[in-house]
């Protein structure tokens, strides 16, 4: 049996596991622990079942109107009180970020004048190369989709597609048009395909194009624009590409 | 990026009400107006968060002397009997029995969370509800990670413990 303080440790390696705090070679190992001690599993599953319940339970409350009104309110300009420029200015950003800071970011996004393919290439080879490609490290989806919350405004599509040769590495941000949106990782032997999705589009086909030995692949559902990207070969993407779309749901077939 | 919303919610669960939470966003907010020229631009939602973190702990220190009773204020002994009362009667408002009887589950986490002590309650807020990772709680809470890591670790093993016990008083 284990020790209480091999039991703390457990705790904490549960909880920065669940919490998507391991590094990729930690995060396999313990999935590893876990696939072998039944007991850990449990463990597991309580600590993910108590979030869904702590999650459902504590995130319904939303500031009312009243207080939204208060706090803009402290910082009107009276009219016998002329208040200096700086502080306005001041004022105005207090509001803003506590507010609707979303509006300077709508109006950033528009002006961003590097092609949508650039920055999802751009973003992919910096994640190459960065010390690791991921965010949030898990072969398991209910793991990697709950990390974006509160993340990006919208659930990602997280597929499970072991089965076609493609397991799931992780997730991570990248920033098109300045806005944030999910990437997730996939593996294809010893290549690595992200995944980008853009929200709100066009039903659009599928689009291929290779540039400097990155192949991106672009379609679009209605719902959301996606962006696969690798250096694995074409007929690999084409491959992984079909697979990802048979298991999204409600995606028209090409 | 509505951090109205984040700030209303750190403040309501480290509160305990809504009119007081109310009382902690409004005066947050005037200190983030004087203290503007300090945010370094980067970490918008962490630097509101971190404001309001210690708005709420001055405000309830001030207006609510009561409620705040600090982990790390209390020497060994007593900190071990506060945690381990969390375990035993339910600290607070919620009686187990009250939480298995009538009462649905979500109300009876609430309550339960509610009770945490503070330290271990604002480390699980700013996880569960802000989804922040360990190094901008530990900013937040101006602790290290690994601080932060065990007090959330307590902080679950309480509410798994107290939800077991729960659950073997109603069969």
């Amino acid at each position: 049996m284990t020790s209480p303080a091999e039991h703390e440790e457990l705790d904490l390696l549960l909880g920065a596991y669940l919490d998507g705090e391991l590094d990729p070679f930690a995060a396999r190992r313990f999935e590893e622990r876990l696939a072998n001690e039944p007991e850990l599993a449990a463990a597991c599953e309580k600590l993910r079942s108590l979030r869904v319940t702590l999650r459902s339970g504590l995130a319904g409350e939303v500031p009312s109107d009243a207080l939204r009104r208060r706090v803009e309110g402290q910082f009107a300009p009276r009219p016998r009180d002329p208040i200096r420029s700086w502080r306005a200015l001041a004022a105005s950003l207090v509001v803003g970020l506590l507010v609707g800071g979303g509006v300077m970011f709508g109006i950033l996004g528009n002006q961003a004048g590097m092609p949508v393919r650039d920055q999802v290439v751009a973003a992919h080879i910096r994640a190459i190369m960065a010390p690791q490609p991921i965010d949030v490290a898990s072969s398991d989806r209910h793991t990697v989709k709950p990390w974006f919350d509160g993340k990006i405004a919208f659930a990602p599509v997280v597929v499970d597609l072991a089965a076609d040769g493609f397991p799931l590495v992780g997730g991570r941000i990248d920033v098109v048009n300045l806005e944030a949106v999910p990437a997730l990782v996939y593996r294809a032997g010893k290549h690595l395909i992200s995944v980008v999705e853009i929200p709100a589009s066009p039903i659009s086909p599928v689009v291929t194009s290779v540039d400097r030995g990155f192949e991106s692949v672009t379609w679009g559902d209605g719902k959301a624009t996606y962006w696969a990207v690798s250096d694995v070969s074409p007929d690999e993407m084409a491959a992984f590409v079909k697979a990802l779309r048979a298991a999204v749901p409600q995606v028209p077939a090409s | 990026m509505p951090h109205l919303t984040d700030a209303y919610r750190l403040a309501r669960w480290l509160a305990g009400s809504r009119a007081d939470a109310d009382d902690i966003v409004q005066e947050a907010s005037l200190r983030a107006f004087t203290a503007i020229d300090r945010f370094n631009g980067i970490n918008a939602r962490a630097w509101v968060l971190s404001i309001v973190r210690n708005t709420a702990f001055t405000w309830l220190s001030r207006n609510r002397p009561s409620t705040m009773v600090f982990a790390e204020d209390l020497d060994g002994a007593a900190r071990e009997r506060m945690e381990n009362a969390a375990v035993t009667d339910g600290a607070g408002p919620e009686t187990p029995e009250a939480a298995a009887i009538g009462r649905s589950e979500l109300e009876a986490v609430r309550a339960r969370v509610a009770a945490l002590p503070p330290a271990f309650r604002e480390v699980l807020v700013l996880r569960e509800v802000h989804d922040l990772a360990y190094r901008e709680i530990a900013e937040i809470v101006e602790a290290p990670v690994g601080t932060v890591m065990s007090r959330l670790a307590r902080a679950r093993r309480i509410l798994i413990d107290q939800a077991e016990k729960a659950e073997g008083k109603r069969v």
